[in-house]
């Protein structure tokens, strides 16, 4: 059981870094709007033609 | 719009169920935008080069992509984004970018813009603020996540060292929670406690730091009672509620700064010799100035006409949708408009010394009168928490055993947790708002259900609920029986020319009827209050109000308009506000709600009777020639009872009502009087705005059943020293759950009826 010292705390830094990473996004404002992107993924690949 | 290269609108479009009208609203001068005294108080960033619309109408992905091609579009514009959520588009223009221009486009594409007056420190806060409460909620479902991993291999009966290990990593993963994710707690109890008001937060706060004092106590001591699970759970579930509510309130409460598009921001002012004309700003006017109104304007400023003859519509002060005449002498007031000829006026009352103005101002101090009734629906939640704390100290005092007494009242403390008013009301209530937003409903603030829930009177204004508010053909006879030809062809020709609603409603009617088009009238004619006339080939054909002498010899409902041929009566037409299509069946789930309805008008009784006739409605219900001021006075009476109106003239009204409901057309002063704005015109979503109001109580009512029954259950459990503070806790979340659970099923129910 010993090697549970070891991974705890391991998984834990996991999860951690991904609290992070979400704080990062929260505090960037990714999600500030949550209706529109969703909607504009639909759009991206005729305005990609358009410009080109 | 395929000229624009824009047909992909169009594509775009497909499988979106509402219609926008390219031009729909186009004829709006926007010039004004481009102010600098404008532009000091709307337009955002150092250089004034950024700024926000409320634009009406937006609700799918092709409306993005059409709002966000407008650097393309129009030149000089940097960029354009949109948030559908809140219906806003922020547009940026470089230098010698003109934001009028954008305004006209997204008019002319059927987005009616409204600007939205600068507030970036509010602004900037809320978005801050928004962004710290994820923040929190983030931590609290990661933390409160690991703990319960932790919790399984405990209550699984882990055991020794690696259960003091276990016990302690729950600890330092309920750190962040306790300190960071629910510090908004404790600043709410604290200041509660501080006006001497008890608000849900006061016990939530207690249980957290309680339930975190003797967990660790226990740690410390090796005693088994933790409850870091739990608590952790708690904060996450009520933070999430919580942030729920808060940002559909958020969007609900966005554009209500729109009250200038009322009166125009220009006037044409009359030199001192009243040979030139100067364009000024209407805050430039004096009283006394002469202005010049021409057709279609709105007049700038209450005053008496000098010169000219007119008719004026003021639809957005008495609620008359039939323009009267005005000559010389009489009174004009701001915020009517000129539908006839020019006029000549000189100015007497100026912005909030008019009569517009003096009923707005009427209109904000109602608004806050409401406050107090927010603060009473508090009152129950407030009683049930002032008896949880003197049970508990109850308990407290009643146990001989001291620890016994902490854990028991703990346990009452934790397990009376009022679950089903801290979450499950306001989330009914936010999941209901959201759902009614979607269906274009925009609900003022949470209480507003339940007020519209109680109310069993509705008062209707004619205009907009029961009928379309222009003027149509309702009866169209040919004397002749079709004898004389080209009669039609030639009243079209003739009222094609004219711009009075009257000629605008025959040609609408006409235009579909006529095949071949008649020559260009000579002499036309065309004489305020009467008609038009003109020659059609050789005959003298008049279009005019009948005589008096064949008025009486045809009983039509409505304006009667006469079409004479050399003098002679040839045919007739009644014209009138058309009964909206949607009405009988709406009136019909009113009544199955059993909602009264009442309609007040401010047009002559003629018309309400017959529109009531129609209607089947009640005559005693019906009240014609309704002022502004009798119309407050009516609802007042009635009370508690939902007004719905629309445009200024009923925002009086809106604001005495219990409920204010204000539909389409009549957003700008309305939202700030009224508790519901419905962005679409027909009774039919008034009575779905009951039906949502009615099941969204029924499942809070519900709810409340089942949390009663809990709390009495689970009280008298912890009291009697039959619960554990680990079970009240472990209950908590259940409990929640289960109450999420049901209103979750309630809400997408509700979806399917309505």
């Amino acid at each position: 059981m010993n090697i549970i010292t070891i991974l705890l705390p391991l998984a834990l830094l996991f999860s951690v870094s991904f609290v992070v990473a979400y704080l990062w996004a929260a505090s960037k404002g990714q999600y500030d709007d949550l209706e529109t992107p969703a909607h504009r993924i639909f759009l991206e690949d005729e305005m990609e033609r358009t410009k080109r | 719009m395929s000229s624009t290269g824009l047909a992909r609108y169009y594509e775009l479009r497909q499988g979106a169920e509402r219609q926008i009208a390219p031009g729909g609203n186009s004829s709006i001068d926007y010039r004004y935008l481009d102010d600098e005294g404008f532009k000091t108080k709307y337009a955002r960033g150092h250089d004034r080069s950024q700024i926000e619309f409320f634009v009406e109408g937006v609700h799918c992905a092709a409306c993005i992509w059409l709002i966000e091609k407008l650097p393309s579009i129009v030149p000089d514009v940097e960029s354009a984004k949109l948030d559908l959520g809140k219906s806003v588009a922020t547009i940026k223009v470089g230098a010698g970018g003109s934001f009028a221009k954008v305004a006209e486009k997204l008019a002319w594409f059927g987005y009616r813009p409204h600007p939205i007056e600068s507030d970036e420190k509010a602004a900037e806060l809320q978005r801050a603020e928004n962004r710290s409460w994820l923040m929190r909620i983030g931590v609290a479902a990661a933390c409160s996540g690991n703990i319960m991993l932790q919790a399984v291999a405990l209550y699984a009966g882990l055991a020794g060292e690696w259960a003091v290990y276990f016990r302690y990593l729950s600890l330092a993963l309920f750190l962040p929670v306790l300190f960071y994710s629910a510090t908004p707690f404790y600043k709410n109890a604290i200041a509660s406690l501080r006006t001497r008001t008890l608000s849900i937060d006061v016990p939530v706060a207690l249980a957290i730091v309680l339930g975190a004092i003797v967990s660790t106590y226990n740690l410390r001591n090796e005693h088994d009672h933790i409850y870091f699970d739990s608590l952790a759970a708690l904060v996450f579930l009520l933070l999430a509620s919580r942030f729920a509510l808060k940002r559909i309130q958020q969007r609900n409460l966005g554009g209500s700064h729109l009250y200038h598009f009322l009166s125009p921001s220009k006037a044409k002012r009359l030199g001192a010799n009243a040979s030139s004309i100067v364009e000024v700003n209407t805050a430039a006017l004096l009283p006394g100035d002469l202005i010049e109104v021409g057709p279609g304007e709105v007049i700038p400023a209450d005053g008496v006409v000098q010169a000219g003859a007119s008719a004026i519509n003021s639809a957005l002060l008495t609620g008359e949708s039939l323009p009267h005449p005005v000559g010389p002498g009489d009174q004009v007031y701001s915020g009517t408009v000129n539908e006839g000829g020019i006029i000549r006026v000189t100015v007497a009352a100026l912005g909030a010394e008019t009569r517009l103005g003096k009923i707005l101002s009427q209109v904000e101090g109602g608004a806050l009168k409401k406050a107090p009734i927010v603060i009473a629906a508090d009152r129950i939640s407030k009683w049930f928490l002032l008896a949880v704390f003197v049970a508990a100290i109850a308990v407290f005092a009643a146990s001989a055993d001291f620890s016994e007494g902490v854990n028991r009242a703990l346990a009452l403390v934790i397990v009376t947790c009022p679950c089903a008013l801290a979450l499950a009301t306001p989330l009914a209530m936010s999941l209901s708002m959201k759902k009614a937003a979607r269906r274009g409903i925009l609900i003022n603030g949470a209480e507003i259900l339940e007020k519209i829930a109680r109310v069993r009177k509705v008062v209707l204004d004619k205009t907009g609920t029961l009928t379309y508010g222009s003027f149509e053909v309702l009866q169209w006879r040919d004397l002749s029986q079709g004898a004389i030809r080209g009669i039609d062809a030639a009243v079209l020709a003739l009222e094609e020319r004219s711009k009075h609603p009257v000629a605008r409603g025959l040609t609408k009617f006409l235009r579909e009827r006529v095949k071949s088009e008649a020559a260009a009238p000579k002499e036309f004619k065309e004489e305020a209050g009467v008609g038009v006339s003109g020659l059609i080939g050789e005959r003298f054909f008049e279009v005019r109000s009948l005589k008096p002498d064949d008025a009486r010899r045809f009983e039509l409902s409505g304006t009667q308009v006469g079409v004479y041929r050399d003098g002679t009566l040839v045919a007739v037409a009644a014209l009138g506000d058309k009964t909206r299509s949607d009405a009988r069946e709406a009136l019909k789930t009113l009544g199955a709600l059993k909602l009264t309805p009442y309609v007040l008008s401010g047009d002559n009784a003629q018309v309400v009777a017959a529109v009531g006739k129609e209607l089947e409605l009640p005559q005693s219900h019906l009240h014609a020639q309704a002022s502004p001021e009798f119309k407050s006075a009516f609802v007042k009476e009635q009370d508690p009872c939902i007004m719905v109106g629309d445009g200024a003239n009923d925002a009086l009204a809106l604001s005495s009502a219990y409920v204010g409901v204000a539909v389409h057309g009549s957003m700008d002063v309305s939202l700030r009087a009224a508790d519901v704005y419905i962005a679409q015109p027909g009774l039919s979503h008034v009575a779905r705005l009951a039906i949502i109001a009615r099941e969204t109580m029924r499942l809070i009512h519900r709810n409340f059943a089942f949390s009663l029954l809990y709390n009495l259950a689970g009280g008298l459990a912890a009291a009697t020293g039959h619960m554990t503070p680990l079970i009240a806790a472990l209950l908590m979340p259940v409990s929640a759950f289960t109450v999420y659970a049901s209103t979750l099923w309630g809400t997408s129910r509700l979806r399917k009826n309505t």
